[in-house]
Parts: structure tokens; sequence; C-alpha cells
């Protein structure tokens, strides 16, 4: 991005730095509301993390990646980082796919979310019920992992949307003189 | 004003004015009753007066708020603020009351097995998320003594185990989990010994299983079952849960009994720690008890 005045880049700076105490500020709120109560929740942090991802470069992705990961395990009682290691991979991969190939729409990052969170759902699943071959384990898939699949999808709607409204007002958009946008058409 | 004085109006005054006197002296013979004029023009005014006085009072109160709303104002603060200190000691006064509740049930429990070392009421943070299992997490961890694989129970009885120790949390494995087995008896025969293992099934309605069980048992609904304290695990005689229903396992080769645990795993506040215990064994990094 082509920054012109010592003003323009004050104004970058300040957007950036309260956008990104937004995006924390939700991971937390989102971290507070999974380990609240008993009932079978969502897991918020995955599409919130995918959320930034699709729209930050992707050292920032993997960092957030990273941190929703760190709480997720903490919230899910996980070995600390291993679901740092699945979110940092998702975010990294999904920031790349929407630099390269995707445009950032909603349907895209739906299916995105989808993918991921299914992925992380099964292979927590398998890692943490279905090695351990309990009895009736294939329960623990339909009437848990499953549910909290649908609900992390259902849930990364609203999820978009509160992103997409910080993005909205402080995410910093690309401004191209008349000459920039007929030498790059 | 010579005039004046020698005219018949000053004369009329004069007697009016003796006239009023009289009737003060009379009324003061009376002896605090009112002269019948009087009352009657009390009893007749009074509707008007109430009226009257209602409107007055309501004036004078607007004016009195007009003129002296400063000092109400502080007034105000200054109650507000007092119903704020007292709000604040009534929360300590709840906090204290809850507190002197769970001791008084951590000495009940002490009285009950006196060689039991306790840890101070440990208060749950929050249930694992969608853990089948209900493991949860407490606010109390190593700095406070405790260790991996330190039995967990409330006043009810057994909730289960820590598994992960930091500072100051630990996370607890509950009894409606397979990877936690406990040696049990029952209570009441004391001779049908089994292992209280946690199945998907059983914790899906928040039970356990008694596994191994002798076909031969004479276990019944409602029987209490107890930790028998073989290995060193878990401490003798410690409530886990009453049979809810018995059966046989698949292979038909032993028995086995659903457990209803004694304490709610699903709502717990506040749990005991215990830290230490005779028979304790120190090596307990299996965490599976054996009859």
């Amino acid at each position: 991005m082509r920054l012109k005045t010592p003003r323009e880049k004050r104004i970058l700076y300040t957007k950036t730095t309260i956008r990104w105490i937004l995006y924390y500020l939700l991971i937390f709120l989102f971290f507070t509301i999974m380990t609240s109560g008993t009932y079978t929740k969502p897991i918020l942090l995955v599409p919130a993390a995918i959320c930034i991802a699709i729209g930050n470069d992707v050292m920032a992705s993997a960092v957030t990646g990273a941190v929703c990961g760190f709480l997720t395990d903490m919230a899910c009682g996980r070995l600390f980082g291993y679901n740092a290691v699945l979110l940092t991979v998702f975010c990294v991969a999904a920031s790349l796919i929407f630099e390269l190939y995707l445009r950032n729409k909603f349907a895209n990052y739906l299916w995105i979310t989808a993918i991921a969170s299914f992925i992380q759902c099964w292979l927590d699943y398998k890692f943490y019920y279905q090695i351990w071959d309990y009895e009736n384990v294939s329960r623990i898939f339909y009437f848990v992992s499953l549910k909290v699949w649908v609900y992390t999808v259902i849930s990364s709607v609203l999820i978009y949307m509160i992103y997409r409204l910080i993005n909205r007002f402080l995410m910093p958009k690309e401004h191209l003189t008349i000459e920039e946008v007929i030498k790059t058409a | 004003m010579r005039e004046f004085l020698k005219s018949t109006r000053f004369k009329v005054l004069l007697g009016f004015l003796a006239f009023l006197v009289g009737i003060m002296i009379y009324a003061v013979t009376k002896g605090g009753y009112s002269l019948s004029g009087a009352s009657f023009v009390q009893t007749a005014t009074k509707p008007f007066r109430y009226v009257s006085n209602g409107i007055t009072m309501k004036m004078e109160r607007v004016a009195d708020r007009i003129s002296h709303a400063d000092a109400y104002y502080k007034e105000n603060q200054q109650l507000k603020k007092q119903i704020g200190e007292l709000n604040k000691q009534l929360t300590d006064y709840d906090d204290i009351k809850k507190e002197v509740e769970e001791l008084r049930k951590l000495v009940v429990i002490k009285e009950q097995h006196p060689d039991e070392v306790f840890s101070q009421p440990a208060e749950v943070l929050g249930y694992i998320t969608n853990d089948p299992f209900k493991g949860f997490t407490i606010d109390k961890g190593s700095s406070d003594g405790i260790k991996p694989y330190c039995p967990v129970i409330t006043p009810e009885g057994v909730v289960g185990i820590t598994i992960e120790v930091s500072a100051t949390t630990s996370t607890v494995r509950t009894i409606l989990s397979p990877d936690l087995s406990i040696a049990a008896v029952c209570s009441s025969t004391n001779t049908d010994f089994g292992i209280v293992e946690g199945t998907v099934l059983t914790a899906e309605k928040n039970t356990t299983k008694l596994t191994h069980l002798d076909p031969d048992h004479k276990l019944k609904q409602g029987d209490l079952i107890i930790t028998s304290g073989n290995s060193g695990l878990f401490p003798k005689d410690m409530a886990i849960g009453t049979v809810k229903n018995t059966g046989f396992e698949a292979n038909g080769l032993s028995a086995c009994a659903e457990i209803e645990p004694c304490a709610d795993i699903t709502r717990l506040g506040n749990v005991f720690v215990i830290l230490d215990f005779t028979g304790k064994k120190e090596d307990a990094n299996a965490a599976k008890d054996t009859p």
C-alpha cells in the first residue's frame, strides 16, 4: 500500500491498532463464552481465527491462529499446543488461499470455515476418544463432535458479520491515482 | 384625635374589646375545652381545612425541595454511599456465610475421615468445553499442595481425580470418565466388590457403571456404593453413588450395575481435594484402582 503523507500514515497506524485490539477483545470474549456453562458449545475461536486470517497477511494470521489455538486448548482441556498447531495451519492456509485464489466473499469464508472446523472436530474425536477405543465411542462423534461442528458453522455467520463490521470501518483501503489505475489496467 | 376619643365609635370599640377579653377569660375558665361556637366553626370548616392543608403542604414541600435542593442532594449522595457500603457488607457477609458453610461441611467430612488431609474448599472455575465426561477445572493448584492423582470429593461423595495441576488451577477427571477406575464395594453387603468406571453411554445420562461384579451379587436398587480403598488411589469408605439398576455385561460372564453418583457432577460449586490419607499409594501413575 502506498502512503503519501505523515497524516495518512498516522491514520493507518491508529486504525490498525484499534482493529487488532478489537480482534483480540473479541477473541477473549469468545474464549470466555466457550469456558462458561456445561452445555455443548461451538468452538467459536476457529471461525474467529479464520475470519481474521482471510483479511490479513500470513504472519499475522499465523500468530492469531496460534493464540486462538492455545485458548482452545485451555478451554477444551487438550494438550497445550495441539489446537495451536492446527489453527496456525488453518489460518496460514486460509490467508494464502484468499490472497491467491479466492475473493473475500462470505460464501468462500463459510465453506473454508466449515472444512476447517470439521477437520478440527474430527481430529479431536480421533485423538481424544476413538484412539482409546471406548465402548460405543462413535456416539461421541455423532452426538458431540458433529453437534459442535454444526454449532460452529452456524455461529461463524455471526462472527463473520462482527469482523466484517470492524474491517469495514478500520481496515485500510488502497487508494490509487488515475495514473496508477491506468498503469495497472 | 380628641374627637375620636370622645366619639361613639371609640366607645363601641372599647366595648367590643372588653367583650373579647371577657370571652378570653371565659375560655380560660373552660379548662381546655373549646367554646361551643369555636367548636362549631372548627367542625364546619374541617373538610375545607383538610383540602387546604393538603394543598399547602404540597406547596410547602415543593418550596422546601427547591430551597433545600443542595442539602437534599448532598444527603442523597451520602445515603447512596451508605447503601453502597451496606451492600458491600452484605456481599461480604454472603461470602463469609458461604465460606462458613463450606468449612462446616469440611469439618463434617474431617470428622468422618480423621486420617485425611484436605485442601481448602476449591471452587469450580468451569467445565471443560464439550467434554462428554464433564471434566472441570478448579481454582486450587500445586501452590495449595495439590498433586496429580489426588481424589476430589464433595460432602456428598467422590467426584473424580486431579489429572493436570498448574500453580493455581487443576483439571479434574470425573467418575463419569472411562479413564478413571475406582475399586468399590457395596456398603450394606460389604461383599460385592467391583470397579466403578464410566462409559460413553452412562456418561450421557450423568451416571457411571460398576463392572466386574460377581454374577451372584446381592446388589439391589438404592444400595450405596463406596470406595474399597484397596490400591491406595482413593481413601476407604467414601461414598460414590447408589445403584440405579443391575444387569449383565455383554460377555455374560460378570454382572454390572448403573450407578447414580451421590454428587451432582454437572452442577458442582465447591469441591475438596484430599491431599493425603492413610494408605495412599505414592506411585499413582496409572489412575486405575483395583478391587
